[in-house]
């Protein structure tokens, strides 16, 4: 089985090993301050922030590129639509489509601002950190809350399982798809409705397979002495140490220097 | 004598309603008066069929069932007890049947940590009982890897990891080897004998194949919910034909030992029932060697494939290459450079270990697979072309393993239907098309307008081959037919292929048990990591001990315990296909000496089995 979730680029980079909290933080953060700006010199100075962060994730910079294909077009929808219904000056005029010139400025902004964000979110998160530990991660930020009810351990257990059986599943589709088209199904040709009911014959058994396997890794957890989050600890606790800190120092630095760039500049 | 460590008194145990259970019938005991009882250090089997009780005496030791009735306790702890069952997991630790639905975690090591991570233990300790455990079984290597990428016997020994993480005193088998290849299971139950000699760890091994009980210093025979009998291995099979009466297999040894000494009035010792070794020095000592033959009046002439080699030519494989993709979600093992061919009415064998790409081979006979290279000619028709798949598949039916998970339809009649109906065959045949599939699978007609999910494994699997019967293939492809059922279940199984091949049609057949092999196919094509070994008649496969050897198999019981004799009678025949045809072959060449000599004094050798 070779099947990749997310998009997790496996390296061992100091940014790699970061405490998942800090980078869910941070990220939160530098989310925000990307909302604090607008002028050039200030995007410059983030952008340059990133590539920095880049090259400490050893990360091909294709690689990151790559994940912005999925909001071009928004944010070139973002442009255009900027662009037709800014304000004047106009820099261009043809047949009833005015082209405003503060338009084209501000839809530049925003599309720049989403490319960032994407940009931000992937370098810190879903590209350097496992979805395991983006959950562990969640788990320990929402432990506090679980004296309210809310199921921090169960949520992440369940993120655990879901990954843990993705690979499983997808071939137990493909079994049940070959046995079926064995038998004469056939799941590529007709219209809408009748690839739906086709798709019957894999959906019934495909279910009724992840229920059976659900309760009987049910079964299993209880006879492993699993009976929820409470008192159970860690083979990797998470450690928020001083590099995890110093991680904490550099983002807060960063910020506040493209911040004052946005002001003093 | 100190306590023993599990204790049952007069268990009973039904259960209420089951989810999505095998059968619907009502308040039914599962479990019925039961009392054992099992010292600590010992290596005991519970043998029966499935639905025989056995996986709930698994589950109403360790507290996820709770008995009805009866008095039980684990080392004094009760499991009946809520904080009891929790503090009688910790130190024994269960085992079940599918190796995909006790993994929980994305790594190997974060999934042998689960069990100490519950039991809120240090990260240090932790940390030094999964690297301890991984080293135990083996696994060290993978330790980052994620479980779906590990074979079914990996996953059963991560398993056993998970447990040992825990370090149980105590380790539970509910079926453990049910679904791995013979060379697997070998290498799986090895690990057992080690945990329980050098770990000194109790095995409860809860089984139905002959050779694990073997090993067992006890075993208790379950029919129905109740304990048949218990005793040594030898005195359990000793009793071969109760044991059989009850849906049952002995070992090839037993067997034909038990057929010699009683076609010649001698009653079976205990030790010939023990081991191979011990069954072969009480024939030795109960009958001379002749110097020629008896006349073979009762051997029957075997029938040579009829005609085989004037039929037509059904399948035509030629230098079979095939390669999965590396972007896939699904994978499998390769093919490389495959040439054999089938003729009509043939039945054709196919074997090797897990992963040697069976699969992959039969999936390219009616087009689920295209060839990267080579090609392949099904009945005159290209299954790679687009156009020839539809008229193929309505001549070749391909059973997958496990076919019982694509059953979907509301009632066992309209699955049946299914095929048939997507042939585009006319309403009024198909009704009796359905009648006729079930009557060659032994369905009874009520189950016709019954849910196919009320029904039990082996019922679920004859609806799934009906279903394909009714499509009339002219060409019939098996991949493991009988793969998790009891013997009972097996031989049906088995039976209705004999009786399919005897019509007339054609019939591939994959699998690892060399049994089933020999007993129906004629010829046996041999593959191993993709490549094709040999394509032979049956009996010259399993003659090759070199061919075997290199592919990772043992020849069938019989014909190796028969092996035993074949230095002293260099023209025994080994071709015997059954422990009856085996008993016939021997027969010829033995002399019965006047009196039974005394039986040997010899303790059978644990262990020693075939």
């Amino acid at each position: 089985m070779n099947f990749t979730i997310g998009n997790y680029y496996p390296a061992a980079s100091p940014l790699h090993r970061v405490d998942p909290r800090a980078k869910i933080l941070g990220s939160l953060a530098l989310m925000v301050t990307l909302f604090l700006f607008s002028r050039p010199p200030a995007m410059l100075a983030y952008t340059l922030f990133l590539l920095v962060l880049v090259r400490v994730a050893r990360i091909p910079l294709r690689l990151l590129l790559g994940t912005l294909r999925p909001v071009l077009t928004l944010a070139l929808i973002a442009l255009i639509a900027n662009i037709l219904t800014g304000p004047a000056p106009w820099f261009w005029q043809w047949g009833i489509l005015r082209f405003s010139q503060p338009g084209m400025v501000t839809g530049l902004t925003m599309a720049l601002r989403l490319c960032l964000l994407i940009l931000t979110t992937q370098l810190l998160l879903t590209l350097t950190t496992t979805p395991i530990l983006i959950a562990d991660g969640l788990e320990a930020l929402f432990a506090p809350f679980a004296r309210f009810g809310f199921p921090a351990h169960e949520l992440a257990m369940m993120m655990s399982i879901a990954l843990r059986f993705v690979p499983t599943l997808a071939e137990e589709a493909d079994k049940i798809m070959k046995a079926q088209s064995s038998r004469g199904a056939d799941y590529d040709t007709g219209g809408v409705l009748a690839r739906a009911r086709g798709l019957i014959s894999v959906l019934v058994p495909l279910f009724v397979s992840a229920l059976k396997r659900a309760d009987e890794l049910a079964t299993a957890m209880e006879a492993r002495c699993y009976r929820g989050g409470e008192g159970r600890t860690k083979l990797r606790p998470l450690v928020f140490g001083r590099s995890d800190a110093l991680f904490c120092l550099l983002l807060a630095l960063a910020m506040a220097l493209v911040l004052a760039i946005e002001h003093l500049v | 004598m100190t306590r023993p460590l599990i204790e049952l008194e007069r268990v009973s145990f039904a259960y209420e309603s089951r989810f999505l259970g095998d059968s619907s019938a009502g308040r039914e005991w599962a479990v019925e008066d039961i009392s054992l009882e099992l010292a600590r250090g010992s290596h005991v089997a519970i043998l029966g069929r499935n639905g025989s009780g056995k996986s709930t005496l698994a589950r109403l030791i360790t507290g996820l069932e709770r008995a009805d009735a009866g008095r039980l306790s684990f080392a004094g702890l009760n499991p009946l007890d809520e904080e009891g069952a929790w503090r009688i997991r910790r130190r024994c630790g269960l085992i079940f049947q599918n190796p995909d639905n006790q993994l929980v975690a994305t790594t190997v090591e974060e999934d042998v940590a689960f069990g100490p991570e519950n039991l809120g233990l240090p990260a240090a300790e932790i940390r030094r009982r999964v690297d301890r455990a991984l080293e135990l079984v083996g696994l060290t290597q993978a330790a980052s890897r994620p479980p779906s990428e590990l074979s079914g016997g990996q996953k059963q020994k991560l398993a056993i990891a998970g447990i040992l993480a825990m370090e149980p005193e105590c380790l539970i088998l509910d079926e453990a080897t049910s679904m791995l290849d013979p060379a697997s299971r070998r290498s799986f139950m090895e690990l057992v004998t080690n945990l329980h000699r050098h770990e000194g760890i109790t095995i409860l091994n809860i089984t139905h194949n002959m050779d694990e009980v073997l090993a067992a210093e006890r075993v208790h025979v379950l029919d129905e919910g109740r304990i048949l009998m218990s005793g040594t291995p030898a005195e359990i099979f000793r009793n071969a034909s109760r044991i059989r009466s009850i849906g049952l297999d002995v070992p090839a040894f037993a067997a034909i030992s038990e057929g010699l000494l009683a076609r010649h009035g001698f009653p079976l010792p205990l030790e010939a029932a023990g081991s191979a070794t011990a069954a072969e020095h009480v024939l030795r000592s109960y009958f001379s060697l002749r110097e020629a033959p008896k006349p073979a009046d009762r051997r029957p002439v075997q029938t040579p494939p009829a005609a085989a080699r004037e039929a037509e030519t059904v399948v035509l494989v030629e230098s079979l290459s095939y390669r999965y993709p590396r972007a896939g979600a699904v994978s499998g093992p390769a093919i490389d450079d495959i040439s054999f061919q089938v003729r009509r009415g043939e039945f054709f064998g196919i074997m090797g270990q897990s992963g040697s790409g069976k699969s992959t081979l039969i999936q390219h006979l009616n087009g689920l697979l295209r060839p990267t290279t080579g090609r392949v000619t099904v009945l005159g028709h290209d299954p790679g072309r687009p156009a020839d798949i539809r008229a193929l598949r309505r001549r070749v039916q391909l059973l997958f393993q496990y076919p019982e998970h694509q059953l979907f339809a509301e009632t066992v009649r309209e699955d049946i239907a299914f095929g048939p109906l997507k042939l585009g065959v006319p309403a009024d045949q198909i009704n009796e098309r359905i009648t006729a599939a079930a009557r060659i699978t032994g369905l009874e007609p009520e189950w016709l307008g019954r849910s196919p999910f009320e029904l039990s494994g082996g019922e679920k699997r004859r609806v799934a081959l009906a279903g394909i019967l009714a499509m009339q293939p002219e060409l019939l492809i098996l991949d493991e037919p009988a793969a998790g059922l009891d013997p009972a279940g097996r031989d049906e199984i088995l039976s209705y292929l004999h009786e399919l091949s005897r019509s007339g049609i054609t019939i591939i057949l994959v699998s690892h048990s060399m049994e089933d092999l020999a007993r129906l196919t004629d010829r046996v094509a041999v593959l191993h990591e993709g490549r094709l070994l040999a394509v032979d008649r049956a009996e010259r496969i399993f003659a090759d001990r070199r061919l075997l050897a290199r592919s990772g198999m043992s020849p069938p019981a019989c014909r190796s315990f028969l092996g035993r004799f074949a230095g002293d009678l260099p023209q025994l025949d080994l071709d015997v296909r059954t422990a009856e045809a085996a008993v016939d072959a021997l027969d010829l060449w033995l002399e019965p000496r006047q009196a039974a000599p005394p039986a040997a004094p010899r303790t059978p050798e644990a262990g020693d089995g075939e």
